[in-house]
């Protein structure tokens, strides 16, 4: 599971060339090859009463994207590193998943969803279609602020959390594989208030005990293959923990594994990506489970 | 029988384009829309000069002309780059791949940067070609 190819989707605004540039340590573990990727969305060069399809327009997008990638390209040749393109007009996430499907990647970049809530309610979101549809690990890049990525290596010191599923148990091994360009990750499990046995003080810190010796064992796995670990406990609402533990972690980064189609509601479902996707300030990285 | 043009290019615009300044020509032209095609077509098809676009999915045309230059069987197939991409850059990666331990590989016989005027396409095939 080493990541030699990445698909880097971007519509220029929201994810720019500082954003790939802080994830080429990923040549450490293998990286090799970048796809740039420039969906032309259809309402951009839609049919229009009296002038039809806007050719010229589909052209000048085009040309304008070409130019932007060849100046990329150029920076990642000289590095010697393979650089593809594509730019296509069509719906967003489905170009992302062919794009992704063609080229085999290993990885695939992009910005937080442009939709807004209400648009969501009715077409859905892109990353949670991307997710669902793809067998390829998501990185929804964020910045911190305007002027420049939130970390220098998102990949430095991540935070993995974990809740025991398929799609978890390949976040570690994916997490494994990237082990040259990780310092140090804290694993995080967030326990619910239902999980909590009884309403005995000592009932609940069962429920505490249980977990961090399966984080510690966890934990011993990662060391063992060389990523110093640090176990963490949390309880409350899922994505505010897993946010709230990012933060007193300063982490670089969040690793989730995230199910797909028949566990797609459960609480590590849409909603727990989508909404750590959409309300954290960190990066996310979304590992779907294996395809069967 | 006409002499053979490989045209690998990924934007079919400028497929149409090389292909009718080959045609105008006199030449047969043959075509590829990204490098893992370009290699099929030039086992199969074996031309006698290639046009060669550099960014392209798949494979680009840095790795194909390397693949190209590298092929005994292929080597001596006289190559036009026809590509956005500077010359500068094109002979700097390939300097980079060679020090990553890659076989070292001539400069191309040609390099054109996009846009390219169909004379001056033209003028630079007959140099390979007549």
């Amino acid at each position: 599971m080493e990541i030699k190819k990445l698909l880097f989707v971007t519509r220029f605004d929201k994810l720019r060339f500082d954003a790939l540039q802080s994830l080429l340590d990923l040549k450490k573990a293998a990286l090799n090859h970048v796809v740039f990727l420039n969906v032309i969305e259809r309402d951009k060069v839609a049919m229009r009463r009296g002038k039809g399809y806007e050719k010229s327009a589909e052209i000048r997008l085009r040309e304008k994207a070409n130019i932007r990638f060849i100046d990329w390209a150029e920076t990642l040749f000289e590095q010697g590193m393979e650089v593809g393109v594509y730019i296509v007009v069509g719906s967003f996430a489905s170009q992302v998943i062919q794009a992704a499907e063609k080229e085999s990647v290993d990885l695939i970049v992009l910005s937080p969803d442009k939709k807004g809530r209400f648009e969501q309610l009715y077409s859905g979101s892109d990353i949670t279609e991307i997710v669902h549809r793809s067998a390829t690990p998501v990185l929804v890049y964020k910045y911190l602020s305007r002027k420049g990525p939130l970390a220098e290596n998102p990949f430095e010191k991540p935070l993995l959390a974990t809740n025991w599923s398929s799609a978890s148990r390949r976040a570690i091994d994916y997490l494994k594989s990237l082990k040259a360009v990780i310092r140090e990750v804290d694993v995080v499990h967030v326990a619910s208030e239902k999980d909590l046995k009884g309403t005995s003080a000592m009932a609940i810190q069962k429920t505490r005990k249980e977990n961090r010796s399966k984080l510690e064992d966890l934990c011993d796995d990662l060391e063992d293959n060389g990523i110093l670990a640090r176990p963490h406990v949390y309880i409350g609402d899922t994505v505010e923990e897993i946010d709230k533990a990012a933060r007193e972690c300063q982490s670089s980064m969040i690793f989730a594994g995230s199910p797909r189609k028949s566990l797609w509601t459960d609480r590590w479902g849409s909603s727990i990506g989508k909404a750590l996707a959409e309300r954290s300030v960190f990066p996310i990285l979304l590992i779907p489970p294996k395809e069967e | 029988m006409s002499k053979k043009v490989l045209i690998v290019d990924d934007d079919p615009d400028v497929r149409l384009f090389n292909s009718t300044v080959v045609e105008e020509s006199g030449y047969t032209p043959v075509e590829a829309a990204n490098g893992e095609e370009g290699l099929k077509m030039l086992k199969q098809e074996s031309p006698d000069l290639v046009v060669l676009d550099v960014l392209m999915p798949k494979q680009s045309g840095i790795r194909l002309y390397r693949v190209l230059k590298t092929d005994k069987a292929l080597k001596g197939i006289p190559v036009i780059i026809l590509s956005g991409v500077a010359k500068r850059t094109f002979l700097r990666s390939q300097k980079a791949l060679t020090e990553f331990g890659d076989q070292p590989v001539p400069e191309p016989e040609s390099y054109l940067e996009k846009p390219v005027e169909p004379e001056e396409l033209a003028r630079e095939m007959r140099k390979f070609l007549e």
